[in-house]
């Protein structure tokens, strides 16, 4: 049974197709994630899941039924580009969030007090916001996107610009809010997030989608023949081995990928007896970034245009 | 249309506008400021005259005593202390005394020199000297008495019955009169004109500050981010619109207390104006001018918002709403330009125009009795544009409040109409 179903959602803007024709399906009660580089048409497709955009062509179906206000009310949204109203008081501010997703009266404020008491903001509940500490109108801004208990949370980049602490709060959140069985949704392009926190994804690219389906299957699927290597030496050697076929460095970890499944434990050998001090030697596994770079090509090689600013 | 949403975000509008202690006390000080300037300048216009000192001299010394005994009774000696020295000369001593003077008037030990020749007792053509010889509201008191002179002189001897001298000696008195619907017509001083001038200037102030104040804000939104949070509960639609009446409420409670204030004083006997600026207001008039403004609100807060959306910060949206403003700054001029008679043709259409009928309408209203149908019609139009433009509006603000950026184009902004949203 899937939550949300998107069905062939296409946007353009002018000439820039910015999505196109996308569809996949979120799973109930899943953390599913939409991955791609940045300009990839991620915060389009939500915009329009969001129905703040209206989409050319397209659908998105919620348990069975078209999106509409319903939805909204059932999703707390937290866009990239987020905001508070300044001048407003802290406590104010909730309260004016869950009032306009249909939520308001005195179990409201309650639950918003609770909020503010868990995470340090109750003595802050009567100041302004401006006079919050960046970090503090971070947390503020969480507990908007959670207190009206929504179904669905969507985070778009959640952990732009977000301090080290806030980084775990949010994620604390998002694993709390999935025990409690609602769907979260986010989209990153930072690939090892994705992988840790993530069973579902979709990769979209160029406004396409290139990839879906659960974390686990797409591992095993592009993982054969791909070994993720951890090491000290120098591994030049390998480049011109008849083992290998593509050698790629990530920085932490170099993915090897073998020309044959079975040859992992020979290239282990070779490895130790050219005195290379293997720390972490993992056969069939593959990073997100991996498959990412296998399937849209090098990231650095943007050559499309990309959704910017509209 | 109308759901909690736009109403939360109504309340929200106007617990931010309406309640913000600047608001309130700029609302309240700018009444304060009219009565103060009002005071000032009448208190300017009774000190202004004060203790004038002048030289009077007249080349045929048989009337000089005339003008000593006429103006002995003038107001301008009795009420306002004007010192007047008199002497009689010829033509050519009268250009050495103007000589001698020149210092004095100059260091203003006197205010100036009235030379009366002989011929003045057929042309009327008298001379005077001064720093400030292009004074106005001098000559306006001076030329009675002295034409009652002149009058004297020129009728004594010709057999003539003292009426028939006071009816040649009693200027035109112009006397106003309003001819209205009503059964009665009523004597009018200058009440109508100041009640039209200060319906012209508070609309005009009132719309410049909600509708920057309605900008600001939605620059502020779209600046500060929020407004994508707010969009995934609230449609830009609901949103645009609770902003709207948020603004719109909030500037006719700000012109219902500023009329609310004028309507006090008018009927109050605690101040007395004089008889001459005695204000009618009528409570119908405020009925109307609040509703109309209401609209007219509607319709610039609108603007004022979608050019919020198209620039992300203050600057550029100041160079760019100059075509709103016009809207706003043009309709004054004609409604001050009005005052000095209120039946030019181009009143007429632009107290209907759209846009402009929001100031002329009720200015014109104040000095002279519109037609029903044209009030109502004023209206019909406004909620035609409003009908008209806001779907543009609307698109150029869903599009805009999501954009930043470099500033946008005209041809582009005109792109975003075909955008499907």
């Amino acid at each position: 049974m899937y939550a949300l179903e998107v069905k062939n959602l296409t946007k353009s803007f002018g000439k820039l197709v910015a999505v196109d024709n996308a569809s996949f399906e979120v799973p109930e009660g899943s953390i599913f994630g939409l991955i791609g580089r940045n300009g990839a048409g991620k915060t389009t497709t939500i915009r329009m899941m969001m129905g703040i955009y209206l989409p050319d062509n397209g659908e998105v179906v919620l348990r069975g039924v078209k999106v509409g206000q319903e939805f909204k009310n059932q999703v707390g949204y937290l866009p990239e580009e987020r905001g508070l109203y300044k001048k407003m008081k802290v406590l104010d501010t909730l309260l004016y969030f869950a009032e306009i997703k249909g939520k308001s009266g005195r179990e409201i404020q309650r639950r918003a007090e609770d909020y503010l008491k868990r995470f340090e903001l109750y003595d802050r509940r009567l100041s302004k916001v401006e006079d919050l500490s960046k970090g503090n109108q971070q947390k503020l801004q969480f507990i908007s996107t959670v207190l009206h208990e929504p179904e669905f949370i969507i985070l778009d980049e959640p952990y732009s610009g977000l301090d080290p602490i806030n980084t775990n709060l949010l994620r604390e959140i998002i694993l709390e809010m999935k025990q409690k069985g609602k769907v979260i949704i986010f989209s990153t392009h930072l690939m090892d997030f994705a992988e840790k926190m993530c069973d579902h994804i979709v990769m979209i690219d160029h406004g396409k989608i290139i990839l879906k389906g659960s974390m686990k299957e797409l591992k095993s699927k592009y993982a054969q023949k791909n070994v993720s290597l951890t090491y000290d030496g120098d591994i030049s050697f390998l480049k011109t081995n008849p083992l290998v076929e593509k050698l790629s460095d990530y920085g932490n970890t170099t993915g090897i990928k073998l020309k044959n499944a079975n040859d992992a434990q020979q290239l282990l050998k070779l490895l130790v007896d050219k005195n290379i001090n293997v720390k972490k030697f993992d056969a069939n596994d593959i990073s997100l970034q991996e498959i990412f770079v296998e399937l849209a090509g090098h990231e650095n090689g943007n050559n499309g245009k990309e959704v910017r600013n509209v | 249309m109308f759901n909690y949403r736009v109403i939360a975000v109504i309340k929200r509008e106007l617990k931010e506008k309406l309640f913000s202690k600047a608001f309130i006390i700029l609302t309240l000080m700018i009444p304060g400021m009219i009565f103060i300037f009002g005071g000032v300048s009448v208190m300017l216009n009774l000190t202004e005259s004060k203790g004038l000192k002048f030289e009077l001299v007249v080349e045929n010394p048989s009337i000089l005593l005339d003008f000593q005994t006429e103006f002995s009774k003038a107001d301008f000696v009795t009420k306002k202390n004007y010192v007047f020295g008199y002497s009689s000369l010829k033509r050519d001593e009268f250009r050495n005394f103007l000589n001698d003077k020149k210092q004095q008037i100059i260091n203003d030990n006197l205010t100036g020199v009235f030379f009366i020749p002989d011929s003045a007792m057929n042309n009327k053509k008298i001379e005077y000297y001064s720093k400030s010889p292009q004074n106005i509201s001098l000559s306006r008191e001076l030329e009675k008495p002295i034409n009652k002179i002149f009058l004297n002189i020129f009728f004594k001897g010709k057999s003539l019955s003292a009426e028939d001298l006071d009816f040649a000696r009693s200027g035109v008195d112009f006397t106003g009169f309003k001819v209205s619907k009503d059964e009665k017509i009523a004597e009018e001083g200058y009440g109508n004109l100041v009640l039209s001038y200060a319906l012209s200037i508070l609309l005009y102030m009132s719309l410049l500050m909600i509708g920057q104040m309605a900008m600001q804000s939605v620059i502020e939104e779209k600046g500060s981010k929020i407004v994508e949070v707010i969009l995934s509960s609230v449609s830009s639609k609901e949103l645009m619109t609770g902003k709207i009446l948020g603004s719109a409420i909030t500037g006719v409670a700000q012109m219902a207390v500023w009329l609310g204030t004028i309507l006090a004083v008018s009927s109050s006997a605690l101040i007395a104006l004089p008889p001459e600026i005695s204000l009618n207001v009528k409570p119908e008039l405020v009925i109307y001018v609040l509703l109309n403004f209401f609209i007219g609100l509607v319709l610039f807060v609108g603007l004022f918002s979608m050019m919020g959306a198209i620039f992300d910060n203050a600057q550029d949206a100041a160079s760019g709403n100059m075509p709103i403003m016009m809207l706003i700054i043009i309709p004054f001029f004609i409604a001050i330009s009005m005052m000095e008679n209120p039946n030019k043709p181009y009143v007429e259409i632009a107290s209907l125009f759209p846009f402009a009928s929001i100031i002329v309408m009720p200015a014109r209203m104040a000095m002279i009795d519109v037609p029903l149908w044209q009030l109502i019609l004023a209206v019909c139009i406004n909620l035609a544009t409003i009908y008209a433009i806001f779907p543009i509006a609307g698109k150029i603000y869903h599009v805009g409040i999501l954009r930043t950026g470099k500033k946008p184009k005209w041809s582009e902004v005109i792109k975003w109409l075909k955008y499907k949203y």
